[in-house]
């Protein structure tokens, strides 16, 4: 068994002091304690956990399994292991650490069925899947800890919750286990600690070593006035950006997306051929991905362009500088970023800040201060995800040694489901055992089975396909790309490969390639095209936060370029008196509309300027009372500054008429009945449908009878979205779909404290000849765009269709004009 | 609405079913019975209705249209029949109902014969079934013995504009042979892939309305 002067003399041969919050920990740990560590990246919260649970080692080699340790990120598990291990050999505590996720290969898998090791370190996915497996309850027994690291990456997300319900469950087979959580610093740290040690215990909140002074500057473009108002490539700023690198021995260079570090990759490196530079992002293939860390840990490369596959985790030697290329969208995101350089507790980290649009310099300014403020995200538990919940009654149903009220007695602890109703119980237990409530009519179902009074799952088939699919994360339709002589470079979604023909060529991985063929879900390419098309996934866009989006307007609505300004709002200003004299600047008390018109119609464009998320939720609400007011076909679309209506023809209206479009009555009927006319509710529905096991993704390895079965009972979430509504009003999962709309996508809270502010503000509304500054980038931007309409399908169609015609005929014009020139 | 097809005067029924006049046949194409049914053998939790709505509303069509002789273009069932499940009473009252109906299937890849009643009358056709001008298969392809008609595909296509989108199935008829939308209510789409000389014709809730050749491009994938 290791002792504290074990610790002391291994710190002290590798140049290294204890730090106090370690030693808090260890005794903490000693006295069977739970509770959360929080400090920057690179503090030591690894050691102060994992020392910890290391002091309690008895006999070494022998033990049974003592700790789990969560990862959220499967690529990082085994580095987390190496460390771990180290630790362990150094202090003599005689443990074997070993890895438990997807990539675990099948000889390890039976050997840890017969005898876990000391320490496992695995997913809540692969976590999950354990708790399934009757014969390895009894070797939960001896467990001492939990340790989840990363704890802000899962909390407030579903994966959150299914960590929640592991622990549970392992709180039930092991009855003092410690929880212990490592986080960044997060708004709501004694929520995000309660949610992690349960219900009915203390957590004790440890804080690591002071966070780091952070110093944020940004790349101010030269040209205002030429610079883009609007696009997400920044690429005019590339002359600066090479700059800053030339300036640094190592640079990190952060992007919002996976197609934007594509992007910027290949920019760098063909002004730079001769400098060793990589790409990482999620969707490269793990190999890849591995020897771009370890290129990263052994100081090889110049720079690495990264998203945010790189926030996480393992504590790479630092880097001279970090580049964040795009608006931070968050505070304590730009601060984890920036916490990549300079590397060592108490040092002070840089990070140069790039803007690819006009307005993303507001955004840094205001990063700048809400950090200076010590503003920073609180990431909000989920609550009463039903989803989850009915994956994990079928999880541990296959176990076949738990009964429904055992069940819900585990469950009751954690703050998931502590506020979960009988009904809603009630309703998940008939839904794995009968397919839905007892009225609706799901004759020849069955899944779960009650037999002794225990559950089980007694068909084999459906046992296998439930653990195939045990997890929440739900990805578009995937495919593989690779050489056709071996080598594969990772994954894009299948309907970006459906638009290419063989022999098109597109950049992925940092590399041209172009296609040969598409066999099995794998596009096959080879190296070598002058294409520079590069692939798009959905879902990379992070809402502004609303801590940032306050302190945003805040600044906005300071005078432009007085003395002691931002520099970023000097640089601004230009652009800001454009907006004034064509319009008006946004400013608190008053709501800005202005008005446009052109080829696509009537544009209305809204800066309530409280987040993408409120201005989903209220353009919504304004094209359905819109729609309501008389037949009317109107699409929406947000940012982060406001939000943008267009139809062919909008109504007339007044200040007075728009206050009362944007009543706070009523919201309670017309936002529910707004979100399902715009199908936000059916969208939302699909990771719902994933989770609660109504649809499936394709198994790789099943083939044959197997591939036929799945494929004969697939069908697509916005299919059984349908079939539900109209057979099954009162299913929950689809009214799940509608509360998780509201509460999540459309941040109801803000949402009505927004209406409340307008409420008492002033509207002022702007025709306007051009899109303003302001205007541009929702116009340009217009991406997922929602829908609302009043109209029958008959009189929709009929319109497009004349639309259709009349730009027809404008367009074979002008094509006959270039072609008589030529 | 009419519609002359390979000479013959036809009618798409906003149903998503064709109609021959002068052969009194009505013609539809993946019906798909019993595919709630075979989701919730196998553990998926879907609610049933949708069979018996679809047989409700092709009895309508028979009723309405008079037709005497039945085509389906396959996939008439989803999966393996089991003879206890609720919507094989619907399917017993259906064919009860229409006692005259010559009732003709070009088997598709979901049918499974096994199991199916006698009494039911259900010809079933594995090579393609000829009725000149028209030759009926499962998967329509050219066919030197005349215009092919089929289904399988499940066409659809996405009509959009600035401010609108509509995802609409449709009859999508080419130079050699046509592809019906498919007719169950609890199936899916898959985009009509339509060159600039074929002919599309969308299914709304009220009927159906030809769509300009210029919509044609409108379901290929944008940027």
């Amino acid at each position: 068994m290791p002792t504290l002067a074990d610790v002391e003399t291994w710190y002290a041969a590798r140049g290294w002091t204890v730090f106090d919050f370690q030693r808090e920990c260890w005794a903490a740990y000693a006295a069977g304690e739970s509770g959360l560590i929080h400090a920057p990246t690179g503090a030591g919260k690894t050691l102060a956990a994992w020392i910890g649970a290391l002091l309690q080692a008895d006999s070494g080699g022998d033990e049974p399994l003592r700790v789990i340790w969560i990862t959220p990120m499967r690529a990082l598990a085994a580095d987390t292991a190496a460390g771990l291990q180290q630790a362990s050999d150094a202090l003599g505590a005689g443990w074997n650490v070993e890895l438990r996720t997807g990539d675990t290969g099948s000889a390890a898998r039976a050997r840890q069925r017969k005898r876990l090791p000391q320490a496992l370190v695995t997913t809540p996915e692969s976590l999950s899947l354990l708790l399934s497996y009757a014969d390895l309850i009894p070797q939960f027994a001896g467990l001492h800890s939990v340790i989840v690291d990363e704890w802000h990456e899962l909390i407030g997300s579903k994966r959150g919750v299914q960590t929640e319900l592991c622990l549970s469950r392992l709180r039930a087979l092991a009855p003092r286990l410690r929880s212990w959580g490592l986080s960044a610093t997060l708004g709501n740290l004694d929520e995000a600690s309660q949610v992690l040690v349960g219900t009915r215990r203390p957590a004790r909140i440890v804080a690591g070593v002071a966070p780091k002074r952070t110093i944020i500057e940004t790349l101010i473009p030269p040209a205002i006035q030429r610079f883009a108002w609007a696009g997400h490539l920044g690429l005019p700023q590339l002359p600066q950006v090479l700059a800053a690198l030339e300036s640094a021995r190592s640079s990190l260079v952060f992007t919002n997306t996976r197609s934007q570090a594509e992007r910027w990759f290949e920019a760098l490196s063909s002004a730079k051929p001769e400098w060793p530079m990589a790409l990482h992002h999620g969707s490269l293939d793990a190999q890849l991905r591995r020897e771009v860390e370890a290129g990263l840990k052994a100081g090889e490369l110049r720079a690495v362009v990264a998203t945010s596959s790189l926030d996480l985790g393992v504590d790479f030697t630092p880097v001279d500088q970090v580049v964040q290329i795009g608006g931070p969208k968050g505070v304590a995101r730009l601060l984890q970023r920036a916490g990549r350089s300079g590397h060592r507790p108490g040092e002070t980290s840089r990070i140069v800040c790039v803007p690819t649009m006009a307005l993303e310099l507001a955004e840094f300014a205001a990063a700048r201060r809400a950090a200076a403020a010590g503003v920073i995200e609180s990431r909000r538990p989920l609550r009463n995800s039903l989803d989850v919940l009915a994956q994990h009654v079928v999880t541990l149903a296959l176990t076949g040694q738990l009964s429904a009220a055992q069940l819900r007695a585990e469950i009751a602890n954690t703050h998931a489901y502590a506020a979960l109703s009988d009904a809603e119980w009630n309703w998940v237990l008939d839904f794995v055992m009968h397919g839905g409530s007892a009225l609706a009519a799901y004759p020849q179902y069955r899944k779960v089975v009650e037999r002794d009074g225990l559950l089980h799952v007694d068909d084999a088939t459906l046992a296998r396909r439930h653990r195939m699919s045990v997890g929440t994360i739900v990805s578009d339709t995937m495919m593989r790309v690779s050489y056709l002589r071996g080598g594969s470079l990772g994954s894009v979604e299948e309907s970006f490969i459906s638009r290419l023909k063989p022999g098109d060529g597109f950049v992925f991985a940092g590399r041209r390639v172009s296609l040969l063929k598409v066999r099995d879900m794998t596009a096959y390419v080879k190296p070598g095209s002058t294409a520079s098309l590069i692939p798009r996934w959905m879902g990379g866009r992070m809402p502004l936060s609303s801590e940032l989006a306050g302190t945003l307007t805040e600044l906005l609505s300071e005078p432009a370029g007085a003395a002691g300004a931002a520099p970023e709002l000097q640089a601004l200003a230009p652009l800001l008196s454009v907006q004034q004299r064509w319009s008006q600047l946004p400013r608190p008390g008053v709501l800005l509309v202005e008005r446009a018109a052109s080829r696509e119609g009537q544009h209305w464009f809204v800066y309530p300027m409280a987040g993408r998320h409120v201005h989903e939720g209220l353009s919504a609400l304004l094209a359905y009372r819109l729609a309501q007011r008389s037949p009317l076909t109107c699409s929406f679309s947000v940012n982060d500054y406001g939000f943008e209506l267009l139809a062919r023809k909008l109504p007339a209206i007044d200040a007075a008429g728009l206050h009362a479009l944007l009543a706070i009555e009523d919201l309670d009927i017309d936002l529910p009945a707004s979100i399902n006319a715009s199908e936000m509710a059916r969208r939302r529905f699909r990771e719902i449908a994933r989770i609660a096991g109504l649809v499936f993704e394709g198994f790789p390895g099943a083939g044959g009878d197997a591939r036929k079965t799945v494929k004969q009972i697939q069908a697509s979430s916005g299919l059984i979205y349908d079939v539900l509504a109209r057979y099954d009003p009162e299913n929950r999962l689809t009214r799940q779909a509608l509360s998780e709309a509201l509460e999540q996508q459309l941040d109801y809270q803000r949402l009505r404290e927004t209406l409340q502010r307008l409420r008492s503000g002033r509207i002022e509304i702007v025709d306007v000849e051009r899109f303003t500054p302001l205007a541009f980038p929702l116009w340009a931007d217009r991406l997922n765009s929602h829908r609302v309409s009043s109209e029958g399908v008959h009189e929709r169609i009929t319109r497009m269709l004349a639309d259709l015609e009349a730009a027809a005929s404008e367009t074979a014009a002008p094509r006959r004009a270039r072609r008589a020139k030529a | 609405m009419q519609i002359d097809i390979a000479g013959e005067a036809m009618l798409l029924d906003h149903r998503r079913a064709l109609l021959w006049p002068r052969r009194r046949t009505l013609v539809v194409a993946d019906v798909h019975l019993g595919k709630g049914s075979a989701f919730r053998r196998a553990g998926v939790p879907v609610p049933s209705g949708s069979t018996r709505d679809d047989l409700a509303r092709l009895s309508a069509l028979i009723d309405e249209h008079r037709a005497e002789r039945l085509l389906v273009l396959g996939d008439l069932f989803h999966a393996q029949l089991q003879a206890h499940e609720p919507w094989f009473a619907d399917m017993e009252r259906f064919t009860a109902r229409h006692p005259a109906l010559e009732f003709r299937v070009v088997r598709g890849n979901h049918d499974r014969i096994a199991g199916v009643p006698a009494h039911w009358r259900i010809q079933w056709r594995e090579a393609p079934l000829v009725d000149a001008p028209f030759v009926f298969m499962h998967d329509a392809a050219p066919s030197p013995l005349g215009y092919a008609l089929g289904g399988h595909l499940h066409p659809v296509t996405t009509l959009r504009d600035a401010h609108d989108k509509l995802r609409l199935p449709v009859f999508w008829l080419r130079a050699h042979y046509g592809v019906l939308p498919s007719f169950g209510a609890f199936t899916g789409g898959f985009e009509a892939r339509a060159s600039r000389d074929d002919r599309l014709a969308a299914v709304t809730p009220e009927r159906v309305i030809a769509l300009p050749r210029t919509c044609n491009d409108a379901g290929a994938p944008q940027r």
